[in-house]
């Protein structure tokens, strides 16, 4: 099986590197499932006063960063540099500038240590976090949803991806950030509108994009549109907004949709697990919701705790590891892919 | 930041530069050229750049273990561009543990115009010269400097590195050439020179000092040749701490001071 050690084989070391959006991250994973290091430099301090992510800003951190965390996770894994047996970068999706940064410095250290490179997809990454700590058992469901990612994807084998799923417009994370602007939350306002939501007394009903009935597909601008236009009509109208019950109203609307076609995913392909993958997972809405829907259908639900569901380097490695076990390695010309599409990256053998 | 140690009496160094359209690395020791590569790949130098180090190493024989010190074209220049060359150095200086050090791209480019000048021109080099590098900074300005240089060897900088408009640079330089002491310095602009800065530095030519320009495209020899510099005079650079010299804050940050000063 997938994974396990046989005895008295080697241990292996991956060393990843993850520069896709704001934040440096490094770690060091033992046999692909072991996180011995993990370590993430947040810029979130610096894009919050622009209030977002400035990409340009975003590089230029990335490159006063990288050596710094790479040596910091290496000194925390207790292992050596000698002891690296590849190494795993983001390659895509996310801002051209910031990913070239990880990957120019992954493929400058695999030619140092003179071991194999794995480009590997940042998604791939968020999912396979879950492996990190619990076993996937095939096939699964995974719920992507974070500030820049909301995608349903079917895991019908081990490494095999299939969107059956994706935003047409806004992330959810995007969606939610958007709104909390609206209510004046500072960026990033994801969990102000979750806190604010579950201390909600009234829900102002919004409405719920299902789009068409077979579809999978999410749409949240017209709902970020409901919120904007719901605020401009009690304004109209000299009154106060009740931003709590905005904030229910929205956050019901998202939840209803998003776990409404996972579940209906998880009954139409008849998976085995449900995976809930990304920053938005920390969304408590979400993982309540979810959680109780999992359970009435009898598919168990995993989610990786808070650290390994927002950007980091760990989950970098153990999505590069199917690669590591089937010897799919990268070249040294690897180019980092803003558009990186999930599907192609599957691995080519079972 | 750099700090000083005992300088090695002989060094082979490793030189990287993608701040222009030229992707260039070489390897020198004690001034002599081992190898060097130059493409022109633009966009492509983060593709391209470590398997031609890689390649470059093996044509020379040259084993990491034989380095002694890694040179890098530190900026200013293209944001992508320099941000490609710092980090492959800074990777590979960390993990090879070598010493780092990084030199003006400008300055590099400027040596190596100077170079190929002299070498043109045989021995009739006169007077002093400024040697005024520039690229293209978009929006009618230039990243430049200006040093100067005679037949003697005497190689000084006389502005640091910055961002100016290349009209006002051009009439600048013409100006206080035309207003010093003793004999009017040759004025040699070097670089990618588009039509733009053709203009720029060109118009005005008539009635001032003329400014020469130069085509001159990077070379890594020359950012070998200035960090050698620098390591015999025992200096390094903080590995952790390398970053490129960008000469300006990112837009976003100019803006954000900008509405701060005014109180907004
Ligand atoms: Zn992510």
């Amino acid at each position: 099986m997938g994974g396990t050690q046989t005895p008295g084989a080697r241990d292996y070391h991956l060393l990843a590197i993850e520069t896709s959006c704001d934040e440096t991250s490094a770690a060091v994973v033992r046999n692909g499932r072991e996180v011995l290091a993990n370590l993430v430099s947040s810029q979130i301090d610096t894009h919050r006063q622009f209030g977002g992510v400035v990409p340009e800003i975003a590089s230029r951190k990335h490159v006063e960063s990288i050596t710094v965390i790479l040596e910091e996770a290496l000194r925390k894994s207790g292992i050596g540099l000698a002891d690296v047996d590849a190494v795993a970068v983001t390659q895509g999706p996310g801002l051209v500038g910031a990913l070239l940064v990880g990957v120019v410095a992954a493929k400058s250290l695999a030619m140092a240590l003179d071991v194999p490179l794995i480009g590997t997809h940042h998604i791939a990454g968020h999912i396979y976090a879950n492996r990190l700590v619990g076993e996937i058992h095939y096939p699964a469901l995974a719920l992507v949803v974070s500030g820049g990612h909301t995608e349903l994807v079917l895991l019908e084998s081990e490494g095999r991806f299939r969107i059956i799923g994706r935003t047409r417009d806004d992330a959810v994370g995007e969606a939610y950030d958007k709104v909390a602007r609206a209510l004046h939350f500072p960026y990033p306002g994801g969990p102000h509108v979750d806190r604010l939501a579950a201390e909600a007394e009234g829900e102002i009903e919004l409405p719920r994009a299902w789009l068409e009935p077979e579809s999978y597909d999410f749409s949240f601008s017209g709902l970020k549109s409901a919120v904007l236009a719901e605020i401009n009509r009690s304004r109209m109208k000299g009154e106060t907004v009740n931003f709590a019950s905005l904030a229910r109203g929205f956050q019901e609307s998202v939840i209803d949709v998003v776990t409404g076609k996972a579940m209906r995913a998880a009954a139409e392909f008849g998976v085995r697990q449900v995976l809930l993958c990304g920053g938005v997972a920390a969304n408590r809405g979400l993982r309540e919701r979810l959680s109780r829907l999992c359970g009435e259908a009898g598919v168990p639900l995993l989610v990786p705790p808070l650290s390994l569901c927002t950007d980091n380097a760990a989950m970098i490695a153990a999505a590069a590891d199917l690669k590591w076990r089937r010897g799919e390695f990268s070249p040294l010309d690897l180019k980092a892919d803003p558009q990186m599409p999930l599907e192609a990256w599957s691995v080519a053998s079972e | 930041m750099s700090d000083t140690y005992a300088p090695p009496a002989s060094a082979t160094v490793l030189a990287i530069e993608t701040s222009t359209a030229s992707l260039a690395a070489a390897v020198v020791r004690d001034g002599e050229t081992l190898g060097s590569v130059q493409s022109f790949a633009e966009r492509n130098h983060s593709v391209l750049i470590v398997p031609e180090i890689q390649a470059l190493l093996k044509e020379c024989g040259v084993s990491p273990d034989s380095l002694g010190a890694i040179a890098v074209g530190q900026g200013p220049g293209s944001y992508t561009g320099v941000r490609i060359a710092v980090s492959v150095g800074k990777t590979l200086a960390w993990a090879w543990g070598k010493t780092l050090l990084g030199v003006s791209s400008l300055e590099a480019l400027a040596l190596g115009a100077w170079r190929t000048y002299k070498e043109n021109a045989g021995g009739s080099i006169a007077g002093p010269v400024w040697l005024v590098p520039v690229m293209d900074a978009r929006r009618g300005q230039v990243y430049t400097a200006r040093f100067l240089a005679d037949a003697s060897g005497r190689w000084e900088r006389l502005d640091a590195d910055g961002i100016r408009l290349a009209a006002e640079w051009a009439e600048q330089l013409r100006t206080e050439a035309a207003a010093g002491m003793g004999p009017a310095p040759a004025i040699l602009a070097a670089g990618e020179i588009g039509p733009q800065l053709e203009a720029a530095f060109g118009a005005g030519n008539e009635t001032g000092p003329a400014i020469r320009l130069v085509p001159h495209a990077m070379e890594a020899v020359s950012v070998a040749e200035l960090a050698a510099e620098r390591l015999r005079r025992g200096e390094r650079d903080e590995i952790h701490a390398f970053v490129p010299n960008y000469t300006q804050l990112a837009e976003a940050e100019a803006k954000l001071l900008a509405a701060r000063a005014r109180g907004d």
